[in-house]
This record gives C-alpha cells, sequence and structure tokens, in this order.
C-alpha cells in the first residue's frame, strides 16, 4: 500500500493541528495589539497607538507566515476565529504589561510545538519555527525596554508625555 | 482498494490506483481526496462530546456532519460520533504522517 497521506503532506499531522493553534494566537496578538492602540488613541498616547498599530500589522505577517507554511507542506490551513479581546485597560504600564504578558505566552506556545516537532521528528516543522524563536527574544526584549524606559520616566507630571514622545524610538 | 481501518461501525480504505480515501458510513460510501479528509479530521475532532450529555448545548445528543464541501450530509448520534472519532484516529495512526516516536 502506497502512504498517500504522506506523499500529499510534508510535516506531521499533530504539528499541523499545533501550527493551526498557532496561527489561532498570532490573530489573536494582532487583535489584541489592534485594542491596545485603541486604547493609546482614546487615551491621548499618540505615539503608543501608532506602536500597537504597528505591532497589529506584524502579528498578522506571523499569523500569514505560518498559514502559508501549513499550505506550502500541503496541510489544512484554518481561518481562525477569533475571541475574548480585552479593550479594559486602567494605565499605559497595564498595556505594557499586559503586552509583556501576551508575548510571553506566544513564546511558550512556540516553544511547546518545536519540542512537539523535534519529539516525532518532524525536522521541517522545526526548522520553520526557528526564525519564531528567535522573533520572539525580540519582541519580548522591545516590551522590556519599554516598560524600564516607562519605569525611568516615571508619570509624575509630564512624565506621560514624555513617556509617550520617547515609544518612537521603538517604532522603526 | 484497502481497507485501513475499521471501527465498530465504519471502515476506512484507501484506493492507490484513484489515490483517495474512501469511508463506509453504512448508509453511505463516501469517497475523499486527501485534503477533504483532513478537513474531516478538523471537524471530527472539533466536536465537544461533553456538549453531548448537556441539555442545552446540545439537546438532542446529534451532529449534523456536512462532508467534501457539502456533497454529503449525515446526521449521527452520539455513539456513531465517538466511532467515528475513533475510525479517524486509528486509520491516521496507519500513516507516517501521523506521530510515531523518533528510534
Ligand atoms: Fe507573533
Ligand atoms: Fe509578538
Amino acid at each position: 500500500m502506497k502512504d498517500i497521506a504522506r506523499q500529499s503532506l510534508s510535516i506531521k499531522v499533530e504539528c499541523m493541528d499545533l501550527l493551526n493553534n498557532q496561527i489561532k494566537k498570532e490573530a489573536h496578538a494582532s487583535a489584541t495589539y489592534l485594542a491596545m492602540a485603541s486604547w493609546c488613541d482614546q487615551n491621548g498616547f499618540f505615539t503608543g497607538a501608532k506602536f500597537f498599530y504597528k505591532q497589529a500589522e506584524e502579528e498578522r505577517e506571523h499569523m500569514m507566515k505560518i498559514f502559508q507554511f501549513v499550505i506550502d507542506a500541503g496541510g489544512n490551513a484554518l481561518s481562525p476565529e477569533i475571541n475574548g479581546i480585552s479593550h479594559e485597560y486602567s494605565s499605559i504600564v497595564d498595556i505594557f504589561e499586559n503586552a509583556l504578558d501576551h508575548e510571553i505566552s506566544v513564546t511558550k506556545s512556540i516553544h511547546n510545538i518545536v519540542m512537539k516537532a523535534r519529539e516525532v521528528g518532524d525536522l521541517a516543522t522545526e526548522k520553520f519555527l526557528d526564525w519564531f524563536v528567535l522573533e520572539q527574544v525580540e519582541e519580548e526584549n522591545t516590551i522590556r525596554d519599554i516598560l524600564d524606559m516607562i519605569e525611568l520616566t516615571g508619570i509624575e507630571g509630564v512624565g506621560l508625555q514624555i513617556i509617550d514622545g520617547k515609544i518612537n524610538d521603538w517604532i522603526d | 482498494m484497502e481497507a485501513v481501518f475499521s471501527s465498530k461501525y465504519y471502515t476506512f480504505f484507501q484506493s492507490d490506483k484513484e489515490r483517495c480515501f474512501y469511508i463506509d458510513l453504512g448508509q453511505k460510501v463516501v469517497r475523499l481526496s486527501f485534503c477533504q479528509l483532513l478537513a474531516l479530521r478538523q471537524k471530527v475532532s472539533n466536536i465537544r462530546i461533553e456538549d453531548h450529555f448537556d441539555a442545552e448545548l446540545n439537546t438532542h445528543g446529534f451532529e449534523i456532519l456536512a462532508l467534501c464541501n457539502k456533497e454529503h450530509l449525515f446526521i449521527l448520534n452520539t455513539l456513531e460520533i465517538l466511532d467515528l472519532k475513533e475510525l479517524l484516529v486509528g486509520a491516521f495512526a496507519m500513516f507516517e504522517v501521523s506521530l510515531s516516536p523518533v528510534v
């Protein structure tokens, strides 16, 4: 008997499931950053808003990258359903702390797929995720740096205005 | 056509010549391409069987399953869904694309 399934699909089907799950996560991240951009815009943090609009776009690019990989591997890429986007934030610090937590959970999820791919000998998926592993280090670092900057600047007096202006340093 | 796996009610076949799969669902035999098979696998694994025991989430304990881009329509009860889940897990386990430990 031929292995028609193997001839049609270049990755392990379990990895495909996890990648589809990751597509959902990236879409969720994109939608979350859009909500954060909205909050920033409404609360006068216009540079902050610009930063999050760009983050939202980047997360969508991540999503599409995985989507295309699943398709290229012969898999069934699923358009994600997104729900549970929070629009409630108490401050600009709260926003960035949430953003950091969100990035950390994405990092964990990517590591989890890498470990699974390694376990089942799916080298293609493992190699594909290399870029994401490194990207996550950068993403976490960016948010951490902004949180440090916020702490150094302080939120007293014109602090918030200065903070918003300085966020521009992380928009390239 | 070769039988790949059988569950209690259903049988999964592969046709090397036609490069496709067949599932004998009792009422009829359905022909599936690999893409259609992946879609079916996705659909069936997304069915939350616990909902069948919740009078609000699934009042009657049936699932309506549209297969192969709406070419076929099946109404399956709880036991049949469980059996179909088993069939697909069992059939995929026979393929190299499924989880296998590295030696
Ligand atoms: Fe991402
Ligand atoms: Fe990110």
